[in-house]
């Protein structure tokens, strides 16, 4: 049982680092464009898509297969703002008008993959060869996983905290008004951060393939899993999405040992429920409606 | 009159087009397809054209219409028929808690919380073998009514005609709903909650009745489907399911009736006909949707002449006042000691303030000194830190804003905000008090038809009273500044208030706008309301209150009659003094 448990830690671990990254991209957005990128997924998937891609058609060593997925999601979370937010966000209900653009264009990512690809599964070799902890076996695309994680949240959290751009990331995020007074470049700071988020969200699909094989719905599945988190931890909370993601994953994990996988996935998603009904702000939530 | 033509018309089509269907099964089949999509659209539309929630999962409801139907048929051997009418209620209930666990916090959180319900029903519906047979699905045998081929019908045709039948009584159900109190208090809402509670209308409560009737309409669309699939299958929950609902009611035109079930026979009918592009039909429809929701927010809908303007709204049949607006003075305010801080910023610390009945008092101070807080804080739009608000020896902390409205202290917002959409005899008609109900909407039996014509009445009265009626047929965006600070009023008057509470009412009036406020608020003293008052027109202050307020950072600084105030030396040197000047520009406009 200790060695099932163990074993189910690392596997949780690494799937609740992505839900942190895919988590943390989307929180970010929330917290400085107040929108819900309900593409994030998708780029995700997209991302993923051209990591297998590079690495089928191209034969690319996998370390380029990152680089791959990292501007395949950058490059087109650049487009979802451009065809889905500029413009749109600053009517009246502009923030509800961007869930409709980006579901639009969840719809079309989605749709288009799925006629171009076909819905079979697709796979490609991360890092070869497994470790051994004593009983527990883990990949080491796994161990992978969670080390450039880490890193990567580790720099997040040196960028928002050390640098000009950081500063102003921070500034929009507390007040757009402020920020602009005090002469931020607001359209362009919102334009980064979205970049960013894809850009994350790309490089994660590009860690995951190799464990999760690549189907058109990975998308779909990973954006409930991050808004469970994200409302969990607390809607533009980054603290919260990276806690809760790890958290969730891990939960995943251990709840899978008991019951069938999509009764552990439903018992998750209806956390969601549980903490709007007694925690509407999440566990790290400051108050903002 | 229109109207009742247009149902008869409607239910004389309920029994002819089956008919004539007789030999054409296929067509037949793919208009009871266009009915069921029809209804999921107008079920959609409900949140998202009249609430302004966007819904990711309406499959959810339609689903669980499909699967109460199909597990009470199969499990305890209820007629379909039966089942059919049972469907719409877990439906409802599932809307009514999903709508009441995510619409506190806002509505992004509803498309999240929607699309999850979706998703965790479909896992659910897959992998509970026991019960829903898991992947494959309960079977529904084909539910012949013996009555109906007695009378020479087919299956499909009769089928036809029920769905039909309970298409019309959705769109009639809905189409009352809609123009009564109810609806009205819906469309307030979509555009500004804030607005909607300062009416008196509790908003949580009126968005989770939407979103229950929305779920129940859903589950019936699911619940209705089910003799044309003959089976039951978890992918009645898939998200392709919600966005199909979501793309009829954009498409077809959001807040509209008619737009859903454009889009309901546009879906059903076109996969049909373009079948060379089947497989681009989901990317297509969501180009289609990106290019709407960018450029043409309003739908086909808006593509036919006579549907251009997003809703019909209500115009005043009344033509001169009939009654005079009558006012109960609210027993007296007390507040004490009120205080609130944001984070370490004290916004009002300390501030007493008493307003007696019939009392038209001033509250008066400096940009920034916390005047509108106080207002927030009296009228529960905000809780206070510390302190009292009493009105007579009523506590009034804690209680929500709308609660508030009915107990007859209300407020307007600096802001203005009227239903821009709305005309403005309905924007005051939204905020008449009423005690309808959904079904009392809908049934209109006699007393309602009393109890509106006293609602137009009364607010028609109101607009007279202000000064506006003239506009009253007027779309209020459409309304200069200065008629929508007026309308601000007027809709804060009909809603019977005992103390009103004015934010900053002559702010950017011309000066016989401004001649034309303080009349008003001369008549509405002389008719015994009791007035709380901000303003930065000294001026009128000086002449319309009976007692001032002068507070400066949160704090009061003095109080007292207006000459006395104004002879203050205190007052003079925080406030008067440092901008005599610009006031006195302000005051003679």
């Amino acid at each position: 049982m200790l060695d099932l448990f163990l074993q189910q830690s690392m596997n949780g671990f690494a799937q609740g680092m992505s839900y942190a990254l895919i988590a943390l991209g989307l929180t970010m957005v929330f917290g400085v464009l107040h929108i819900i990128n309900f593409a994030h997924g998708e780029v995700y998937m997209v991302g993923a898509l051209g990591a297998v891609l590079a690495a089928t058609y191209l034969g690319a060593p996998y370390f380029v297969v990152l680089g791959v997925g990292i501007v395949v999601g950058m490059a087109l979370a650049w487009l979802i703002a451009l065809a889905g937010i500029g413009k749109v966000l600053d009517r009246k209900d502009g923030s509800s008008t961007v869930l409709l653009t980006t579901f639009a264009i969840s719809i079309i990512l989605y749709e288009a993959v799925v006629t171009f690809f076909g819905p079979t599964p697709l796979r490609i070799e991360g890092i070869p060869g497994r470790s051994e902890f004593g009983q527990t076996v883990v990949t080491n695309q796994r161990l992978f996983v969670i080390a450039v994680g880490l890193f990567v949240l580790a720099g997040i959290e040196f960028v928002l905290r050390r640098s000009d751009i950081g500063r102003q990331i921070r500034a929009l995020a507390s007040s757009a008004f402020a920020a602009q007074v005090v002469g931020i470049n607001v359209e362009r700071i919102r334009v980064v951060t979205f970049v960013a988020a894809g850009a994350l969200a790309g490089l994660t699909g590009a860690l995951m393939v190799p464990i999760t094989l690549f189907s058109p719905t990975i998308g779909h599945s990973i954006i409930i899993n991050a808004f469970v988190v994200v409302v969990i931890g607390g809607m533009g909370s980054a603290a919260g999405a990276v806690v809760c993601g790890i958290a969730l994953g891990l939960l995943e994990a251990y709840v899978a040992i008991f019951m069938p996988q999509q009764f552990a996935s439903a018992l998750i998603y209806a956390l969601l429920l549980v903490t709007l009904l007694i925690r509407p702000k999440g566990l790290f939530g400051r108050a903002r409606a | 009159m229109k109207n009742w033509a247009l149902l008869l018309a409607a239910l004389v089509a309920c029994i002819a087009l089956p008919l004539v269907m007789g030999s054409f099964q296929y067509y037949s089949g793919i208009l009871v397809y266009a009915v069921v999509l029809a209804l999921l659209g107008l079920s959609v539309n409900l949140t998202v054209g009249y609430l302004g929630y966007i819904s990711f999962g309406h499959a959810a409801f339609f689903g669980l219409g499909a699967y109460t139907a199909a597990l009470l048929i199969s499990n305890f051997g209820v007629n379909f028929w039966v089942a059919l009418l049972i469907a719409p209620i877990p439906a409802a209930l599932l809307g009514g808690i999903v709508g009441f666990v995510s619409l506190r916090v806002g509505g992004s959180y509803f498309a999240i919380a929607t699309l999850t319900v979706g998703e965790i029903l479909h896992l659910v519906a897959g992998a509970w073998m026991d019960v829903t047979k898991g992947p494959l699905g309960i079977v529904v045998p084909r539910p012949r009514l013996p009555f109906m081929e007695g009378l020479g019908l087919v299956f499909h045709q009769y089928y036809l005609m029920i769905a039909l039948a309970l298409l019309v009584l959705v769109v009639f159900t809905l189409y009352r709903i809609l123009t009564g109190p109810v609806g009205r208090s819906w469309k307030v809402i979509r555009e500004s909650a804030a607005l909607g509670e300062s009416m008196g209308i509790p908003t949580l409560r009126y968005r989770v009745y939407n979103v229950a009737l929305s779920g129940a309409i859903a589950g019936l669309a699911g619940a209705l489907l089910i003799p044309r699939s003959a089976v039951v299958v978890p992918e009645v929950f898939s998200s392709g399911i919600s966005a199909t609902g979501l793309l009829i009611a954009i498409l077809g035109g959001k807040g509209t009736l008619v737009g859903p079930l454009l889009g309901g026979a546009v879906f059903a009918a076109l996969p049909e006909s373009l079948r060379f592009i089947d497989e681009f039909r989901m990317v297509i429809f969501g180009v289609i949707l990106l290019i709407v929701v960018r450029a043409r927010p309003s739908g086909l809908v808006s593509l036919i002449p006579s549907f251009g303007r997003k809703s019909k709204t209500l115009s005043a049949k009344a033509s001169k006042a009939t009654v005079e607006p009558h006012f109960e003075p609210a027993p007296p305010l007390q507040v004490r000691d009120l205080g609130k801080t944001f984070g370490g910023l004290r916004a009002v610390d300390g501030v007493n303030l008493e307003v007696r009945s019939g009392e038209v008092v001033g509250l008066i101070g400096p940009n920034g000194a916390g005047k509108t807080t106080c207002l927030s804080l009296i009228s529960g739009f905000e809780r206070p830190s510390r302190g009292e608000v009493m009105l007579g020896d009523r506590n009034l902390v804690g209680l929500p804003s709308s609660k508030l409205a009915q107990l007859g202290v209300v407020r307007t917002f600096q802001q203005t905000a009227v239903c821009a959409e709305m005309t403005v005899f309905e924007n005051v008609l939204a905020a008449v008090p009423h005690k309808e109900t959904m079904l009392s909407s809908v049934l209109r039996g006699p007393g309602y038809v009393r109890r509106a014509q006293a609602r137009e009445a009364e607010a028609y009265a109101i607009l007279a009273m202000v000064g506006i009626e003239s506009a009253v047929n007027q779309i209020a965006g459409s309304l200069p500044y200065g008629d929508q600070k007026m309308l601000s009023v007027a809709v804060a008057l009909a809603t019977r208030p005992g103390l009103l509470m004015l934010d900053e009412p002559a702010a950017g009036l011309n000066h016989t706008e401004a001649g034309r406020l303080s009349k008003l608020l001369g008549r509405l003293r002389d008719s015994g309301l009791s007035v709380l008052l901000i303003d930065h027109n000294l001026k009128l202050m000086m002449s319309i209150c009976d007692r001032i307020y002068v507070i400066e950072r949160g704090s009061p600084l003095a109080d007292g009659a207006p000459a006395e105030v104004r002879a203050n030396p205190k007052v003079i040197e925080a406030y008067l003094g440092t901008s005599r000047k610009e006031e006195t520009i302000n005051a003679a406009g």
